[in-house]
């Protein structure tokens, strides 16, 4: 962090400003930061403290029970299941597709390839949700509908752009020196691209499926619809848990976290990727 | 942008070589094009399956009507040309969703970029400590799943035990106790629109932050010696440098919180009320909730169509910068 005070201005500015600006920022923050705060608080309260008019801001006796009771829901661990499996599923085969077609867009030329950028970019604007409707009519007469694999497989869609896109970005960052020189040895094409380009896009694949993994184990609009209540995800289980018989907020809480967890873990590892990702181009001027 | 990528061809043209590098050049760069298109068709075929035909189905269906009979028994809806566009485009609420969804998207867009961008610009202010708490508190925010966000911003507004109400009742002479917070529009989508910015705001300040590394200080310090106010440097010099940026993330923005689902969805526990309605949830309702399928569709068309000036906006900015080689 410390490198972004090259860029701080200390000409013309005031004591008192300063001062005011370091306020609001620690103010932003905090508030940026209750919502997240409120849920932990929430979580680990016993029922009777939840459900109180005057809310206390620590739980006054802490209590692992929300985590138990959320846990002990019927539908919990199979949706946790069904998550992951759905996510491996579809974050496994959008790697291998997509890292086919990026090698193409990314180390050949060819007729055709500035139409294949066109489409992978313009796929990924399409509101997904418009396609609802047609996948859903689709899936239920090829009977994959109420299916952990129907769902991976429309999951699958909703990752690949994107993977394809990034691994492009990755692929053309190893230089293409390195490649002409293995090919000058001796090498064939596909022993550049097991030797040379697999090993080296290794990081850029790892960031591709850590960000796949993220966006299909928060979806739950597509899964909900297409699955039955036993073959959720743990999103649409927090969905689900809301409307039967009034919220247990305590449990729902609880369960939140324990949904959010692995998200956050791998978001926080990856952010640097995301946040240059969408805007690289523009930032780069 | 990456000068290595210049097309083969190209190479061989100005030299003029014998005929027979020529041929040997042509015959490479055409077995090269025929890996390329073995490598792209998985990709190619996937989408075409998954996307490019349900997205022709979606536009046959919404000349057809079909309903819950169709789907049970398999046979082909009924065609019915334009109706359902006509049904859509003479019903008063069919506007009023649209109308919602535009007003919706233009106030929560302006709000997130303006505060976006007053966020980037402070945290240039603030000591890198302060910097680092602001940059650590809006990751969290940006990790956590939409649903969880949705699902906590209703618990704080909940109204018998929602902490808002509690600090909101605590100031003297107001009566918020059980206050509910979606029985008034206005304050419910005050609501939406207050967590839709919140989670928002970390994308667009920690681009924009990174947007302003690029503004040379030196440019700034002369401007500031020269006797120009803040306002000046900012609109005369960040801001111009800042564009392209400023662009992109508006436009991702506009295309985000046009197709607004989860926020307004979670909040209303799964049943938005009319007034919560927006074009998607609306869409899904009529399509899933009332098993309108050809409706939803011919609504989908509309969004689409509504959508296809900003996205095509998006991908052209994409291509001008130079992100696209």
């Amino acid at each position: 962090m410390a490198r972004h005070d090259e860029g701080v201005i200390t000409v013309g500015r005031s004591r008192a400003g300063t001062v005011a600006a370091n306020t609001a920022g620690i103010i932003f923050g905090l508030f940026m930061l209750f919502p997240v705060y409120w849920v932990l608080n929430t979580a680990f309260k016993p029922e009777a403290e939840v459900k109180s008019f005057s809310p206390t801001f620590l739980p006054q006796s802490p209590t692992l029970d929300n985590f138990r009771s959320a846990l002990g829901e019927e539908l919990f661990i199979p949706a946790m299941i069904n998550g992951l499996i759905i996510t491996a599923m579809a974050v496994a085969a959008a790697l291998v597709v997509g890292f086919l077609a990026a090698l193409a867009i990314a180390r050949f030329q060819f007729y055709g390839r500035k139409a294949i950028i066109l489409i992978v970019l313009a796929v990924q604007l399409v509101p997904f949700l418009a396609l609802l409707i047609p996948l859903f009519l689709m899936l239920q007469r090829a009977q994959l509908t109420d299916s952990l694999p129907g769902v991976a497989l429309v999951y699958l869609v909703l990752l690949l752009p994107y993977t394809v896109w990034t691994l492009r970005g990755f692929i053309s960052g190893i230089p293409r020196e390195l490649d002409e020189a293995a090919m000058i040895d001796g090498c064939t094409r596909a022993q550049v691209f097991w030797k040379i380009i697999l090993p080296l896009t290794g990081p850029g694949l790892v960031a591709t499926s850590v960000y796949g993994f993220i966006q299909a184990w928060n979806e739950f609009i597509i899964i909900n619809t297409l699955n039955s209540p036993e073959n959720q995800n743990l999103m649409a289980w927090l969905l689900y848990n809301q409307t039967e018989r009034g919220t247990a907020w305590g449990p729902l809480m609880a369960g939140a976290i324990i949904t959010s967890i692995p998200v956050v873990i791998f978001f926080l590892l990856i952010q640097r990727n995301i946040a240059t990702g969408l805007t690289a181009g523009a930032v780069k001027g | 942008m990456y000068a290595v990528d210049t097309p083969p061809q190209k190479t061989a043209e100005p030299a003029r070589p014998e005929p027979r590098r020529v041929n040997r050049v042509r015959r490479r760069s055409q077995r090269d094009a025929r890996t390329a298109w073995l490598l792209s068709l998985p990709t190619l075929l996937i989408l075409a399956a998954l996307l490019a035909y349900p997205l022709y189905r979606m536009i046959v269906l919404s000349f057809q009507n079909m309903r819950l009979r169709e789907l049970i028994t398999g046979l082909t809806p009924p065609w019915v040309g334009l109706d359902q566009y006509t049904k859509a485009l003479t019903d008063g609420v069919f506007w009023g969703v649209v109308a919602r969804t535009a007003a919706f998207t233009v106030v929560s867009v302006t709000i997130s970029v303006l505060l976006g961008l007053g966020i980037a610009l402070l945290m240039r202010r603030v000591h890198s400590k302060v910097r680092l708490f602001m940059m650590i508190a809006m990751m969290f925010v940006w990790a956590l799943p939409a649903l969880v966000a949705a699902q906590a911003f209703r618990w704080l507004t909940d109204s018998d035990f929602g902490v808002l109400n509690y600090l909101i009742d605590k100031i003297p002479g107001v009566d918020f106790a059980n206050h509910s917070w979606f029985v008034n529009p206005w304050e419910g989508w005050a609501v939406i629109t207050t967590l839709v910015v919140w989670a928002g705001i970390p994308f667009l300040a920690i681009s924009l932050s990174a947007g302003l590394t690029q503004v040379p200080k030196e440019l700034l310090e002369a401007a500031t010696v020269d006797g120009a106010s803040a306002w000046q440097s900012l609109r005369n010099i960040t801001l111009p440098i800042l564009k392209p940026l400023l662009t992109i993330v508006t436009t991702l923005s506009v295309i985000w919180n046009f197709g607004l689902f989860t926020q307004n969805w979670a909040l209303r526990d799964g049943h938005p009320e009319p007034v919560y309605q927006t074009l998607a949830t609306f869409s899904y309702t009529q399509a899933f909730g009332q098993s309108r399928y050809s409706y939803g569709s011919a609504i989908s068309v509309i969004t689409v169509l509504l959508m296809l000036g900003v996205m095509a906006f998006y991908i052209r900015q994409m291509f001008k910068i130079g992100e696209v080689d």
